[in-house]
């Protein structure tokens, strides 16, 4: 190459521009298309379900609450948070959640297999005010989600939408949806989807061994 | 990742690291044309700013070809370069097995002298009670609280009296830490209100505790139907982890409205297991910590 190659895009902005705009993308594509393909593709292990109506309807009161800009659903490969939390999270166990929960922020406590881990009596208490159980919590009430009641048609359409996308909802599902959910409040549905958490999709020891649990 | 994504990008690797490589190797040799003054004949205001022509400088052809070599070395060792492992096969997933058995090891002697002990001994290790009170303040204390004196709103008991619905023996707390309890009281509102308000003032008369005598009378005849469980004289099951009345200790409060909701409505307590969660050998650590925390007054622990 000769001065007057380097002279032509040097002295010629546009094409500059599109130089630079080609090398800076190369990383992005390297490291994000690849893996972007491949999340669409990756199939639920056969311990992993999707929601029943009940925790449906509690993931997007999550979802619309805001939960996730303080709780992260997403335990890392370090061993101080395994010991704290459980098995490090893996990309099959959010295969049925849309969006995935993952969260970039901790203000408080990581959730993604916190089911189980309280009563329901503590989570409903813990929802009403936080400080009852925990003095020293920052976390703010809700209790307006014991006032309302489900709709159970809304949470059919959001049955029958997701089955477009691909999950697997089978017509008794769908059917069986207006009594699983009768009676029953946001609060009841959230306590639900908490206490759902984590529950038997827990990687066995053999995948997670093998560096085939599917973390990126 | 497939083979094709593998070749996808290590493709983007070699152009990249290529063309940055070769404008670093060619970039300084490409002959630039000057003037006789040693300019490229480039100039601002007039002439009087001038483009002058220099080689790079030394430190930033060192620190550029500094930057190619680290980028090569790591494409070596660790994954990067598509499906290709690195010399040294290392992963997240390894990685974390390694600090886990190291950590393992170094608390390996520990775990070993805690297997020595009955939980009412361990209970006097401070090497426990330090392991013990980190479990408890991550599991126990969301309903316990951290100070264990428990939580009359949700019915949490008091760890730190020597007060104990399931038994306070160290085998009897590993049990309600491993299993969990579920207590349940039936409502009785079924009775009448009037009997309940009558009942009320009976439990509170079996403490001590200031309350109406005439009503209490009157509701001592229908504490038969509560001494299925808490005993003719007041004084509680362990089995079934039914309360002691005559105490002064209320798992649900002890006002006279406190008392007729427990009585009127029932009550439920629901403990989880922690097997799932915590090995028998943190349980244990447990146990002896929450062991711990009841009898720190006692002059003679073992």
């Amino acid at each position: 190459m000769a001065y007057r190659h380097f002279e032509a895009i040097e002295k010629h902005a546009g094409l500059l521009g599109i130089g630079i705009a080609i090398m800076v993308s190369l990383g992005g594509l390297a490291e994000i298309t690849p893996l972007f393909v491949e999340a669409h593709a990756l199939k639920a292990p056969p311990n992993v379900h999707p929601y029943d109506p009940l925790r449906l309807a509690g993931k997007d009161v999550y979802v619309r609450e805001g939960c996730y800009l303080c709780h992260s659903q997403m335990i890392r490969a370090l061993r101080f948070e395994t010991e704290r939390y459980g098995h490090f999270s893996t990309a099959a166990e959010s295969v049925y959640d849309r969006p995935f929960q993952w969260g970039s922020k901790r203000t408080g406590p990581d959730l993604a297999r916190v089911g189980g881990k309280y009563s329901d009596d503590w989570q409903r208490k813990h929802l009403m005010d936080p400080r009852q159980v925990v003095p020293q919590s920052n976390m703010p009430a809700y209790p307006w989600l014991v006032g309302k009641k489900l709709d159970a048609a809304d949470i059919q359409a959001r049955m029958r939408t997701l089955r477009k996308l691909g999950d697997p909802y089978s017509d008794a599902d769908i059917a069986g949806a207006p009594a699983a959910v009768e009676g029953k409040t946001e609060m009841d549905a959230l306590i639900a989807y908490l206490q759902g958490l984590g529950i038997r999709n827990e990687p066995d020891a053999t995948t997670a061994s093998t560096g085939t649990g599917g973390t990126p | 990742m497939s083979t094709g994504w593998s070749f996808w990008v290590m493709f983007l690797v070699v152009l990249n690291m290529g063309i940055t490589f070769f404008l670093y190797l060619w970039g300084p040799r490409a002959k630039i044309p000057t003037l006789p003054d040693g300019t490229s004949g480039h100039v601002w205001a007039h002439g009087v700013l001038r483009e002058g022509v220099r080689p790079l400088p030394l430190w930033w052809v060192v620190l550029s070809g500094a930057m190619f070599v680290a980028g090569f070395v790591y494409l070596a060792l660790y994954p990067g370069f598509g499906n290709f492992k690195g010399a040294l096969g290392w992963t997240s997933h390894t990685e974390l097995a390694d600090a886990v058995a190291a950590n393992d090891a170094k608390r390996a002697p520990l775990v070993e002298r805690f297997k020595l002990y009955p939980v009412e001994q361990l209970a006097s290790d401070p090497a426990a009670l330090q392991m013990g009170k980190v479990l408890f303040e991550d599991n126990c204390a969301a309903c316990h609280q951290r100070s264990a004196k428990g939580n009359v709103a949700l019915g949490a008991p008091d760890l730190s009296d020597n007060d104990w619905l399931y038994g306070g023996s160290g085998s009897d707390i590993t049990t309600s830490i491993h299993d969990g309890r579920s207590g349940v009281m039936p409502p009785w509102a079924s009775l009448g209100e009037d009997n309940v308000k009558n009942l009320a003032q009976y439990v509170l008369s079996l403490s001590g505790s200031p309350h109406d005598a005439a009503k209490a009378a009157a509701g001592q005849p229908l504490f038969s139907t509560c001494a299925a469980c808490h005993g003719a004289d007041g004084k509680g099951n362990q089995a079934l982890g039914a309360p002691n009345l005559t105490d002064h200790i209320w798992l649900h409060g002890g006002s006279v409205a406190d008392i007729e909701k427990t009585i009127g409505e029932g009550r439920q307590g629901h403990m989880p297991a922690w097997s799932p969660r915590l090995s028998d050998d943190q349980i244990r650590v447990l146990a002896a910590y929450v062991y711990h925390q009841s009898h720190q007054g006692d002059a003679a622990t073992p």
